[in-house]
């Protein structure tokens, strides 16, 4: 084939370029650290990295939220840690005060004493978060939810905040003031038990049970004294009568309605004692009951017996509030548990994520400096064999 | 006998001409689109005598120009397509670099919207949070209108490419035209005497003319060139041409297009011109740029929409309904220059999951509308209303026959897109309701967070009781704002949907008879951030054509351009190569080689030497015979 010298230069020149321009593009690549620079270096990659790094951004905001909902939860475990110490300590007051020969200066003691716990549970029940945003409020985070001097009412609402810790997953980072203080189920087995205020006698009505449910019908009852030795059982839901005339024996079982108690001691001639079933009543209530017991000393047999009777009650409704404080407070620890566990995975799968993206972007260093060597080479051979071939002319020898 | 002082003498003006010829040839030889020329001998006839017949010198015949058609005509068709395909390469390049993350931070600007979102879910009281939230949504606005304003930018240039470009080719063909003109006049190619010189640079003109258009060239008698450009357009004819010239679009004035004067004034033929620099632009524009901003429209116009929708039906902590958040784009079509009647067409957008990334065209035809979907030209044909991919399309006003409507639902969205609320108060993170589960309840019943089905329900914040009755199988639902009984003696099935007044909840467990659930209005549920979680799951939700989420749209969009690119850029490769290969044919055939060109000269001085010994040996004969007769 005939060559032109002009095209032959030309030729020359142009293979030169190519060459100087695919060493550029792996100098860039050095350079940047990323075997992809833009989509069409391989489109099929580049989009599935955009996805891949968008879902690793993801998991490092669940782990964001994660650190925030294990944050909020700690501080709502610590709260109700200290609620239950509080209702500890009631409960040994209570029980000393259970003990017939109590001063009245020890009487006032505990009386002290209650009211400060008091203060306290206000306090624990009005805690807030390190944004400043109260605890126990539901969603209206920004009101104090618990206000009043002995009275308490609750300014909240049932609002749950959830939290997202996983694609698909996520917590309730807190509890309103409903669930954790006012929706405690008073009395015991599901029936509270009471005597009237203007009862005369030394009765006592014992704890009482469902025997049947069948039969029961969560009606109220009361045990009305027709005198010393008879009683009326009404359906107070509905003033009907269901037993009447019944002679009493103190300490036998008392049946009616699916129901079964017990009364003692010797009542009098209209003294009443009512069953009913167990309803909510909140904390703060519970507290005064024994607040309000403390602060009256008892003188006769009378009020001796309605203030064992009372704090038969606030034992009754401290050991539920007990519990369903303790049980909230292992729902917690179990939230906390599943952040935990939720946070292993999430760190493991973008772990995964990171090393994909990774492998589908970064430069293989060794790969790349070889080829440059090999490009570098290349470029050297072409250079040497250019001015080689340029001196070889015929002219230069005429 | 001959006269061997004449035949020195042709010798010596033979060997002058093909010296002549050959210095020709090597001071051109880096002359663009020169074609090497070679001297042609015969020998003179000779003269006849009686022992037989003595030669009597040499003469020149002509002086050929070494081309050859068919590569001639190969390199033509090739520079059209290279020149087209690497354009195209070039303009797409452009778009792909725009496209690449490190640049546009589209996608992470995204993703840090969401995250901002959920930052805020996290922490709805935060003043941090929500600034967070504005900021990274105005960010996120920021990049879509920034990859706009490149992309309006590369719409600009090209208009201004082809603006230079038509230029071009209308003075080439000027030159093709004037330089035709010459060469008949010079005599044309038939014949002994061909003017070589002025038909390698009608040649070279032709070369750059297909460097910017498609071109065939047909040889006429008379010596001229018929020039036929793009798709059967004749340009030039001997020494006339025709001019193109440009006008903006009728309906979309931002396009230049190109037109041909005619007998019924300018008629558009951007169509009709392929191959080439020009026809490489015309390509991008039509497959790549107005593509691209339609993908990255669609993309807006969909996070626009379905973030507006949710974020509408939360409430703020004033507990007024949310605003948009994002400003919505319109929808606004554009009537042809040419309509004559007075329909307004209006097209509002129904359901943004739907969308498509064409464009689309209405027409008139006297009767009927025809609607035609652009991209594959599907056609719908009726009177209108049009309900089409997500889109509505309305008619009012008479329309004449022949009148036409752009739509381009999605162009200008990603200019368009922008943030609405910029006070971080106008945040619509809780929902408009709450419900209550009264703690005088003796059941166990729990009732869920309610779900709002349509925030546009006037009494969706009223508050509504729903009771027990005894026996439990069965509830009635009131109204307490209005002392309305909406429902009695319902069945109560655990976890059903309960729906009333634009909202639905579910009831589980066993409730006593005459517990009560309450849905209500959301009073300061400031801390609640249940729109926001709604907000939040659009991230993943699969919104583009119902199939992929967000990302994955624009992902799919970037994958489109990174292929094509790579597709430009594989034909680009290719063509410079056959494009080379081509010259090379050429360079082979017509270009000059030194090394020829020296042993020529070398060849044709000494057969100048070895003439002017001819007429010296000549002149050496005469005066011997001079002497002989003096002496």
């Amino acid at each position: 084939m005939r060559i032109s010298s002009s095209y032959f230069s030309q030729r020359l020149a142009s293979d030169y370029l190519r060459k100087q321009s695919d060493l550029s593009v792996t100098q860039g690549q050095l350079a940047s650290g990323k075997k992809i620079n833009r989509p069409s270096d391989d489109p099929a990659v580049s989009v599935v990295n955009s996805s891949l790094k968008q879902a690793s951004s993801q998991f490092t905001q669940y782990e964001r939220n994660s650190s925030f909902a294990e944050a909020r939860l700690a501080i709502e475990e610590t709260t109700l840690a200290s609620v239950s110490n509080v209702l500890v300590r009631m409960k040994e007051l209570a029980l000393a005060v259970n003990n017939d020969t109590l001063s009245q200066n020890d009487n006032l003691a505990y009386l002290t004493e209650v009211k400060q716990q008091f203060a306290e549970l206000l306090d624990y029940s009005n805690m807030t978060d390190a944004n400043g945003d109260y605890l126990f409020a539901g969603n209206n985070v920004g009101s104090r939810p618990f206000v009043g001097k002995k009275d308490i009412s609750y300014q909240g609402d049932d609002g749950i905040k959830d939290v997202q810790i996983g694609s698909g997953r996520t917590v309730a980072s807190g509890d309103s003031g409903t669930d954790i203080f006012l929706r405690i189920r008073n009395g015991s087995n599901g029936l509270a038990i009471s005597a009237s205020d203007t009862n005369t006698g030394t009765g006592r009505i014992k704890s009482s049970t469902v025997f049947d449910k069948q039969v029961y019908q969560k009606h109220e009852y009361s045990v009305d004294f027709t005198s010393s030795s008879t009683y009326d059982v009404i359906d107070t839901t509905n003033g009907s009568v269901i037993l009447s005339g019944q002679s009493y024996t103190p300490g036998t079982q008392i049946k009616f309605a699916g129901i079964e108690t017990s009364i003692s001691g010797s009542p009098q001639t209209g003294d009443s004692f009512s069953v009913k079933p167990s309803s909510n009543q909140d904390l703060f209530s519970t507290v005064n009951n024994f607040i309000d017991l403390l602060s009256n000393e008892p003188s006769s047999d009378a009020e001796k017996a309605q203030r064992k009777q009372k704090l038969d009650s606030f034992l009754r409704d401290l050991g539920q509030a007990f519990e369903h404080i303790n049980s909230k407070r292992s729902a917690v620890g179990t939230r906390l548990v599943y952040i935990d566990n939720s946070r292993d995975e999430n760190l493991s799968i973008k772990f995964q994520i990171d090393t994909t993206v990774s492998g589908f972007e970064d430069l293989d260093y060794a790969e790349a400096v070889t080829r440059m060597q090999s490009q570098l080479t290349s470029l050297e051979a072409l250079q040497r064999s250019f001015s080689r071939i340029e001196g070889m002319n015929l002219f230069n020898l005429l | 006998m001959p006269n061997i002082l004449n035949t020195g003498i042709s010798g010596l003006l033979a060997s002058q001409r093909a010296l002549a010829t050959t210095s020709h040839n090597i001071v051109n030889a880096n002359t663009d689109g020169f074609s090497r020329q070679r001297v042609n001998f015969v020998s003179r006839p000779a003269e006849i005598s009686a022992v037989g017949y003595f030669g009597r010198g040499v003469q020149t015949t002509s002086i050929d120009r070494i081309q050859d058609d068919f590569v001639q005509t190969r390199l033509i068709a090739t520079t059209s397509e290279q020149s087209r395909v690497s354009t195209y390469h070039e303009m797409i390049g452009r778009i792909d670099t725009m496209l690449a993350e490190q640049n546009s931070g589209l996608a992470s600007n995204q993703a840090n919207f969401f995250n901002a979102v959920q930052d805020l879910n996290t922490n709805p009281t935060s003043v941090g949070a929500k600034q967070s939230l504005i900021n990274s949504g105005a960010n996120l606005a920021d990049r879509y209108n920034g990859l706009q304003a490149q992309f309006d930018a590369l719409q600009t240039e090209t208009n201004n490419r082809i603006h230079t470009t038509v230029a071009d080719i209308n003075s080439l063909a000027e030159n093709i035209a004037s330089l035709n003109n010459t060469i008949v006049r010079a005599g044309g190619i038939k014949g002994e005497k061909v003017p070589s010189d002025l038909l390698d640079q009608r040649d070279k003109q032709i070369a750059e003319l297909a460097e910017r258009i498609s071109v065939t060239t047909i040889e006429q008698q008379n010596g001229s060139i018929s020039v036929v450009v793009g798709k059967g357009l004749t340009m030039v004819a001997n020494d006339k041409i025709l001019e193109l010239s440009e006008i903006a679009d009728p309906t979309q004035p931002e396009k230049t297009q190109i037109t041909l004067d005619g007998p019924q004034g300018p008629r558009i033929i951007s169509d009709q011109l392929t191959g080439g620099a020009l026809g490489g632009l015309l390509d991008f524009r039509r497959e790549a740029l107005d593509q691209s901003m339609n993908d990255l429209g669609r993309l807006a116009t969909i996070l626009a929409d379905k973030f507006n929708e949710q974020h509408v039906q939360g409430i703020t902590t004033a507990g007024d309904f949310g605003d948009n958040f994002f400003s919505q784009p319109n929808i606004i079509p554009s009537s042809s220059r040419n309509n004559t009647g007075t329909a307004n067409v209006s097209v509002s957008l129904t359901d943004s999951t739907a969308l498509t990334t064409s464009d689309y065209k209405l027409q008139y035809d006297g009767s009927n509308y025809t609607l035609s979907r652009l991209s594959d030209d599907t056609t719908f044909t009726g009177t209108g209303p049009f309900s089409v991919d997500g889109l509505t399309i309305d008619i009012t006003g008479a329309a004449s026959s022949g009148d036409s409507f752009l739509i381009r639902p999605t162009r200008k969205a990603a200019r368009e897109f922008g943030m609405n609320i910029s006070n971080i108060n106008d945040i619509a993170l809780a929902s408009p309701i709450r419900s209550i589960s009264p703690v005088s309840n003796l059941g166990t019943g729990e009732i869920s967070p309610p779900t709002v089905v349509d925030s546009t329900n006037t009494a969706l914040t009223n508050s509504v009781e729903i009771v027990f009755d005894d026996p439990t199988s069965t509830y009635s639902v009131v109204d307490t704002s209005t002392s309305t009984t909406l429902a009695s003696g319902v069945t109560y099935q655990k976890g059903d949907d309960i729906s009333f007044q634009g909202w639905k909840v579910q009831i589980f467990a066993e409730p006593d008879p005459g517990d009560k659930f309450i849905v209500e209005f959301n009073a300061n549920g400031i801390g609640d951030n249940s729109n926001g979680q709604l907000l939040s799951d659009l991230q993943n939700a699969l919104l583009v054509d119902g199939t992929s989420n967000l990302l994955d749209g624009y992902g799919s969009f970037i994958s489109r351009v990174g292929s094509s690119t790579r597709q430009a850029k594989i034909n680009d490769d290719s063509m410079t190569a056959l494009l080379q290969e081509a010259e090379e044919s050429r360079a082979s055939v017509s270009g000059v080689n030194l090394d020829e060109e020296a042993i020529s000269l070398t060849r044709y001085q000494q057969s100048y030497q070895a003439s002017a010994q001819v007429i010296s040996a000549a002149e050496n004969l005469f005066q011997t015979l001079l002497g002989a007769v003096n002496r």
